[in-house]
């Protein structure tokens, strides 16, 4: 299995249990589906953590992985990025992509807002 | 003379050529072929700014034949002058290249993490490697490029788009992507940065990114026809922007109109455009080298001073 799909379903696991995990957490939610070794959970946590997407704690002398933001939190943020719209104005320069039609950053935002007040 | 040639022939590309041509209706009927003309205005440009600070001082000695050190110390500063805008260009490039690709690969990571393509049934039978879809009631779709590009659709999109329609999206966008579209906007962003502010001037920029969409819009209506395109248009636009009165209609309302009518009727892609605009592309960068620097070379090498 590629890693950047082993990434995303460790990344899957993290969003769904709503509270932070051990490597041993992840590993026991992952390997239900597959034969996984733990070092391989290790490596993609700590890639993960690397960049910057999940935050590592340590509690009871073992390392707890949680999301840096929750899974609605990083669209919202992925999407202003792809409009241009985000806050780094050095890099709005830099066109990032191309959209079909053109969205307006204002129905985006307001519908970002819409989005996060649903329960 | 030759400078002075040059120089207005610089100004007549950068001030009044780009406004004529971004309200001309006839690159909506060779696209890629404006594009170049576009490009080679910009060059153009850029040849005749160098031309003028080269040419200006020698041409001036001559005139007024000043002694030898005066001519050493203006031919030294043509040359200063010449560097600089050469390496402002090329730092302005690099910037904003440098800025896309660190941007890019930072988007392409967080797309692949979030991404839950296999949750979506209704996806067309000839999925491309690179397609991602982003959860979310807003529809939309882009594409990332590089060298490992992304086409991105929303949870929204993929409900409000039948599967024609979300094949001529993922064409249209594909057509971006594979002939790398990105890199000739980059191109022209890093122009517009380089250039001074009072100079500056967005409409080649507006038009090239309407011309690019046009292009792929070209290369998807190939692919699967008109029909399913211009319909997945006007969903995606009137679902996100609501339709408002032409008068106040922005630049973006603007460009779909003018796509969506494009795609209305029949292809009014004309071979003769293309080949008219490609040969004005090429005459601007080949006629003036000819007519005017060639000779002002010829004489400069035998008269400079060093």
């Amino acid at each position: 299995m590629a890693l950047g799909d082993l990434e995303r379903d460790v990344m899957r696991q993290l969003w769904d249990a709503g509270e932070p995990l051990t490597v041993r957490q992840v590993h026991e939610r992952l390997s239900g589906e597959r034969g996984l070794a733990y070092t391989t959970v290790m490596t993609v946590l700590d890639r993960l953590a690397k960049k910057g997407v999940v935050t590592q704690q340590k509690a009871d002398r073992a390392y707890r992985y949680a999301p840096a933001q929750s899974r609605e939190e990083m669209t919202a943020a992925l999407m202003l990025d792809a409009l241009g719209t985000a806050p780094d104005a050095a890099a709005r320069d830099a066109a990032l992509a191309h959209f079909v039609g053109r969205i307006d950053p204002s129905a985006l935002e307001a519908a970002i807002e819409a989005a996060k007040r649903r329960p | 003379m030759t400078a002075l040639l040059l120089g207005a022939l610089g100004l007549t590309l950068s001030l009044a050529v780009p406004g004529i041509l971004a309200h001309a209706r006839w690159p909506g009927r060779a696209p890629v072929a404006a594009i170049v003309l576009w490009q080679s205005i910009t060059l153009a440009g850029i040849l005749c700014a160098l031309g003028v600070v080269l040419a200006g001082p020698q041409e001036l000695i001559d005139e007024f034949g000043s002694g030898k050190p005066v001519g050493v110390a203006a031919l030294i500063a043509a040359l200063a002058v010449a560097t600089l805008i050469i390496i402002r260009l090329l730092v302005s490039l690099a910037g904003v290249s440098y800025r896309s690709r660190t941007r890019r690969a930072r988007h392409r990571m967080l797309v692949d993490l979030l991404d839950s393509a296999e949750r979506h049934g209704a996806l067309p039978a000839e999925v491309p490697d690179g397609l991602r879809v982003l959860d979310g009631p807003l529809p939309f779709a882009y594409c990332l490029p590089g060298r490992r590009p992304r086409v991105v659709l929303s949870g929204g999109a993929l409900q409000v788009l039948d599967s024609s329609q979300v094949g001529a999206v993922i064409a249209h966008e594909q057509a971006h992507l594979r002939y790398r579209h990105d890199l000739v906007m980059e191109s022209f962003t890093a122009f517009y940065r380089a250039v001074p502010r009072p100079l500056r001037s967005r409409a080649p920029l507006d038009a090239v990114h309407l011309l690019l969409e046009m292009a792929a819009d070209d290369a998807a209506r190939q692919r699967n026809g008109a029909e399913p395109l211009r319909s997945a248009l006007s969903v995606l636009s009137d679902a996100v922007s609501p339709e408002v009165p032409d008068e106040i209609a922005s630049g973006a309302t603007v460009e779909r109109h003018r796509r969506l009518d494009r795609l209305a009727g029949a292809d009014t892609r004309s071979v003769a455009l293309t080949v008219l605009a490609s040969a004005m592309a090429a005459g601007l960068l080949v006629l003036p080298t000819v007519i005017l620097v060639v000779p002002w070379l010829d004489r400069a090498l035998t008269a400079w001073p060093l």
